[in-house]
This record gives structure tokens, C-alpha cells and sequence, in this order.
């Protein structure tokens, strides 16, 4: 017996596609602060320099060897450089919903990343802004972005979904005129 | 086009999809725009008069908020003085110019902060302006009213910003008692502000050329004592008036929230008659609108009296002690206290005032008085430095415009006419 696929209603797909566009707001914004580095506070303070060498060195967990290691590189500042792009062309990619499935894999290498150097264990810190004990909001970022994956929110929403169609337009028309 | 109204709507939902990201993206761009960071490092600066006070300017300055890039002073031993400055704050050297112009021409600097004597403000403030740089000026603005307007109309014209050293601006405690004190009305009305400036002393500095060849005569200077001594001769400056008064007026005009309208004023050359053209004892009274005087005595023979603004409320006083105490007293205290509590509006220097004291009718006892400040936070005239560095790269007021300079100098270049004229001057 056929089973037909469960439709996603338009409530669904309107949740979706902004979860995916919030998600990228987060990702463009992060990777344009740290591009625009360096840089002052709109209430004039200078924004103390960013490089990503204080968090690596920082890192624990499996990966803290290989994210040290980084940290004390010669080439630390072409990598953070590299980070902010990366940043906001998965930002850009959720945004406009072109290449999305990319996009999503993409987030989820650098969240997984995020994640994996410093897993929550429930050491207090003095000034967190929150308690977490391995869930936190970089774990709970991969969970919505393998939502957004799952459902290709792209072919819900977005530049992807332009293409698609023009491509079905132009099969049709092959179709009819071989 | 055949579409009916079924294609039309699925045709804009299409658009919709297609499009979803757009609003998004043109939001995070204007959001970005006006509420994200403003790119840029320290701001590139030159000093320009890297005398004594240039040198307290320059001690101040935050590596973090500006670069010193160049020092301007047509006195080589100033130079010298400025680059142990430097070196004592662990800063990189800068490059040295007697010339000015010179300096703006080969320096890819965005302002100048300057402290030359009072004559050549408006000069050298419009030229930099003129040159598309920002300026942050020592008071007092300039040596007459025409030289405020062109300083204020070339801040203007070129949309750059213009700031005067006026650091009581800055100063937390002031701030504090601005708003804790006189803002809420706490000591009633003010009719009356006291301030003083007193000193024993010939306000003469003593120095030898840099070298024996130096001519200051090409500067406009005709000996290098005109130059070292500029404050005690009236082709460079305006006086107590000039270098005390105004701080003070600019203050006072801050708290009252208006300016004086006229000046009545005396004085004269009475200690150091010697080699001097500036009077040594100055006295003005002030009117300020509403039935609001300031009194305003300077003397160089008795210090005593230390400095202060002392504003004199219907329910209490606030004084304002050296720039780092307040005193606040009741006028009936022997009923009750005010009990207030003085902080700062900003972090840094903290004044305590929670409790005050009986009237004091003796001032010689005030020093054991009641409130005390513990400057534990940045220097005024740092905050001042980084203010100014802060509205060169987002566009945040500083404290102390050309509006406001003006309307603290022309009551003290009015002041000294009163004086010379025997008579009450309109400001």
C-alpha cells in the first residue's frame, strides 16, 4: 500500500522559514561584528579587539588539543578572518534561502565546533549569563538547524525555491519540445 | 494576460517565497547602520602647544581611545618634555613639527588637541577645522567674541567636531551634584553662587631659553619671556579671567541653566606691578536672569579661600571644593538633616553625602565638614580626552561645544572691559 507524505501545513512552513531566518540573522551579525573589528560601541566606547585565540586557548573537551594548537598558530589571524566570513556566508545563505541544505550543513559543522570546545558541565562561572549542564544554546542552535536541514526549508522559502521552479518550468518545456 | 484570480494570488505567493530573505536582509543592514558598532580604531591625533598644560593633556590620553601621532610646539625643550611623556605612558614616539600646517599636511591625523597661548586659539582652532580636522581646544575659547564665532562658525561649516577643555564637564562629583542635588531641587532656589579663586603667588614662571640662538620674536613673541610668561601680558590673554573665571562661569552656567546678561567688575595691578599687564585682583559680579548673581573674586596675595562655587539655595548649600570635594549644608539643620546621598551618574569618583551638617557660618571650619569624594575613577580630563575621541567616531555629543564655550567667555572678556571701563556691561 502507498503511504502518501505527510503535508506540512502553512503554519509549519511560515515557523520554519523564520527559524531559519532568525538563525541566520545570528550567524550574518556575529561574523559582521567580528569582520568590522576593529570597532567602537555606539555609545563610544572602543570594543575591546576580537580574535578567536582567547577561546580556543580556553577550549576543553575531545577537540581542546587541536583548537590550542590553533590559537598559538602563526596564522591565527587569517583564521579568524576565515571565521567571520564563514560566519556570514552561512548567515547569508539561511537568510536568503540559497544553497540552504549547504548553508545548514555548514552551521552545523561550526555550531557542532562551538560546542565541542567547551561542553557544558555545570562548573559555575562567575560571570555567565546562564547555568547549563551540556545543554546549552549552542547544542539547542544544532538541533533547530537539523530541523531547518530535515525539511529543506529552502524549497519552502527563498532562492532556492526560485530555482527549483525555474528548473521545473524548463523541463516541462523540454518535455513538450525535445 | 488571461490569469485568473487564483493564478494571480498563487503568482504573488510565489514572489513572497522567492523573496522571503529580502526583508530580513535589508532590516539587519539598517539595524547594523544605526545601532551596530562603528568600525575604526583609536583616533589619530596631533597636539599642537605641548606646554605645561598641553603636557597634562597629553599625560591623559587613552591608548585605548586615541594614537598620538604628532607634536606641534615651536619650543624645542616643550617637544622633549612631551616625548618623555610619552615614553613615561608607554606609548610609541610621535613625529615633531614646529609648524602647524606642516604638521596637517604630512600627518594622516583625524583631530588635534591643542594648548597654545589664548591668543592663538581662534587662529590655529579654525585653521585645523578648516583642514577637516576635529579639535579639541583648552579653554578659554578664544581672545575676543570674534575669535568664538569663527571658531564656531568653521566647527559648523565643516561639520567637524569642536570641543572646549572646560573638565568640570567631566567630572563625576560635578555630574553627581547636577543631578542629585541642584536638578532635584534639593537645596531649594538659587539666588546667590559664591565662586572664588584665590592664590598667593606672582602666577610668573621661571625658564631659560632651549638655546641660546632661539627667537621667539619670529613666532609674534618679543622676548622668550613673552612667550613662557604669556598669561601675565594682554596681547596673549585675558587674565584670571580667562584662565580661572571661566571655568568657573562655564560651571555655574551648567547649574543654573542659563548664562549672564550683564557684568559689573573691578580690579587692578596691585601686587605685581613688575614686568606685568594682567591685573592681580579681579572682583565681578555677574547677573544671570531670574534675579541670579554670581560672585566671583580672584586674588593673587591670600589663598585662603582655595577655589570653589558655593551656591546658595533657599533650603541648603552645595559647595564645590577644589574640583574634588562637595559640601552640602542645611539652612535649618538643627531641625533636620537633607540627607543626601551624592553618586556618581557614571562610574568612577564617588561623593558621599549622607549626612549634613549644621549651617556652617564659620567657612574656615568647612574643611572638617561633612562630605567627602574619593577620586577613585578616571581623571576629568581623561574622560574629557576619550569624550571627544568617542564623538569623533560615533557621533556622541561631547559636553562642552562651541555654544556653550562662547557663552562661558564672553562674560570674562566683558568682565575685563568692565574693569578697564569703570562700568556695567551688557554680555
Amino acid at each position: 500500500m502507498k503511504q502518501e507524505a505527510p503535508s506540512v501545513s502553512l503554519g509549519q512552513q511560515v515557523s520554519l522559514v523564520t527559524l531559519r531566518t532568525l538563525i541566520g540573522w545570528h550567524f550574518c551579525y556575529e561574523g559582521y561584528v567580528k569582520l568590522l573589528h576593529p570597532a567602537w560601541s555606539r555609545d563610544g566606547q572602543p570594543l575591546p579587539p576580537w580574535s578567536s585565540a582567547g577561546y580556543l586557548k580556553a577550549a576543553t573537551g575531545p577537540l581542546a588539543r587541536v583548537f590550542h594548537s590553533i590559537a598559538e598558530a602563526s596564522w591565527i589571524g587569517a583564521f579568524d578572518v576565515t571565521v567571520a566570513l564563514l560566519l556570514i556566508l552561512i548567515g547569508t545563505s539561511l537568510l536568503l534561502g540559497l544553497f540552504t541544505q549547504s548553508g545548514c550543513t555548514g552551521a552545523l559543522a561550526m555550531l557542532s565546533i562551538f560546542y565541542l570546545s567547551a561542553i557544558p558541565l555545570g562548573a559555575a562561572e562567575a560571570h555567565a549569563e546562564g547555568s547549563y549542564l551540556i545543554v546549552n544554546k549552542n547544542l539547542i542552535e544544532v538541533a533547530a538547524v537539523t530541523l531547518l536541514l530535515v525539511f529543506r526549508t529552502g524549497e519552502i522559502a527563498g532562492l532556492d525555491a526560485w530555482w527549483i521552479r525555474s528548473r521545473v518550468a524548463v523541463d516541462q518545456v523540454t518535455e513538450v519540445m525535445p | 494576460m488571461n490569469l485568473t484570480q487564483e493564478q494571480m494570488d498563487q503568482g504573488r505567493r510565489n514572489f513572497l517565497r522567492v523573496l522571503a530573505g529580502m526583508p530580513a536582509v535589508a532590516t539587519l543592514g539598517l539595524a547594523a547602520s544605526v545601532r551596530g558598532p562603528v568600525p575604526g580604531g583609536p583616533v589619530r591625533i596631533g597636539f599642537i602647544g605641548v606646554g605645561s598644560r598641553g603636557r597634562t593633556l597629553l599625560t591623559d590620553v587613552d591608548p585605548a581611545y586615541a594614537d598620538v601621532v604628532a607634536l606641534c610646539d615651536i619650543n624645542p625643550a616643550s617637544l622633549e618634555k612631551a616625548d618623555e611623556v610619552l615614553k613615561k605612558n608607554s606609548v610609541p614616539p610621535a613625529t615633531h613639527y614646529t609648524n602647524w600646517k606642516e604638521m596637517l599636511q604630512k600627518e594622516d591625523i583625524e583631530g588635534v588637541v591643542m594648548a597654545p597661548p589664548l591668543w592663538a586659539h581662534a587662529d590655529l582652532a579654525t585653521g585645523c577645522l578648516e583642514a577637516r580636522k576635529h579639535v579639541l581646544c583648552e579653554k578659554m575659547m578664544a581672545w575676543d567674541e570674534a575669535g568664538c564665532e569663527r571658531m564656531r562658525d568653521a566647527a559648523h561649516r565643516n561639520g567637524k567636531v569642536l570641543e572646549l577643555g572646560y573638565q568640570r564637564n567631566y567630572n563625576p562629583l560635578y555630574q553627581s551634584a547636577y543631578e542629585g542635588i541642584i536638578k532635584t531641587g534639593a537645596i531649594g532656589e538659587v539666588f546667590h553662587v559664591r565662586a572664588a579663586w584665590h592664590r598667593n603667588g606672582s602666577w610668573r614662571r621661571k625658564g631659560d631659553p632651549p638655546s641660546s640662538g632661539f627667537d621667539a620674536s619670529q613666532w609674534g613673541y618679543p622676548t622668550f619671556d613673552h612667550l613662557l610668561n604669556w598669561r601675565l601680558y594682554w596681547k596673549y590673554s585675558q587674565g584670571l579671567m580667562a584662565e580661572l573665571c571661566s571655568h568657573q562661569i562655564n560651571a555655574v552656567n551648567w547649574f543654573l541653566g542659563c548664562t549672564p546678561e550683564a557684568v559689573i567688575a573691578s580690579g587692578g595691578l596691585y601686587r605685581f606691578p613688575e614686568g606685568r599687564e594682567v591685573y592681580d585682583h579681579v572682583y565681578a559680579t555677574f547677573e544671570y536672569p531670574g534675579g541670579r548673581t554670581l560672585t566671583f573674586s580672584s586674588i593673587e596675595s591670600n589663598a585662603f579661600d582655595d577655589y570653589y562655587e558655593m551656591y546658595q539655595g533657599t533650603k541648603g548649600t552645595l559647595i564645590l571644593l577644589h574640583e574634588s570635594d562637595a559640601l552640602l549644608f542645611d539652612e535649618e539643620a538643627s531641625k533636620r538633616s537633607i540627607a543626601i546621598t551624592v553618586s556618581p551618574r557614571e562610574g568612577g569618583t564617588v561623593a558621599q553625602s549622607s549626612e549634613t551638617m549644621a549651617g556652617n557660618r564659620n567657612t574656615a571650619g568647612m574643611s572638617a565638614a561633612v562630605a567627602s569624594s574619593a577620586q577613585a575613577g578616571p581623571r576629568p580630563i581623561r574622560i574629557e580626552i576619550q569624550r571627544f575621541c568617542s564623538a569623533i567616531r560615533t557621533g556622541k555629543p561631547v559636553a562642552c561645544g562651541p555654544d556653550k564655550a562662547i557663552a562661558s567667555a564672553l562674560p570674562c572678556i566683558r568682565a575685563n572691559e568692565a574693569i578697564k571701563q569703570k562700568s556695567r556691561l551688557r554680555i
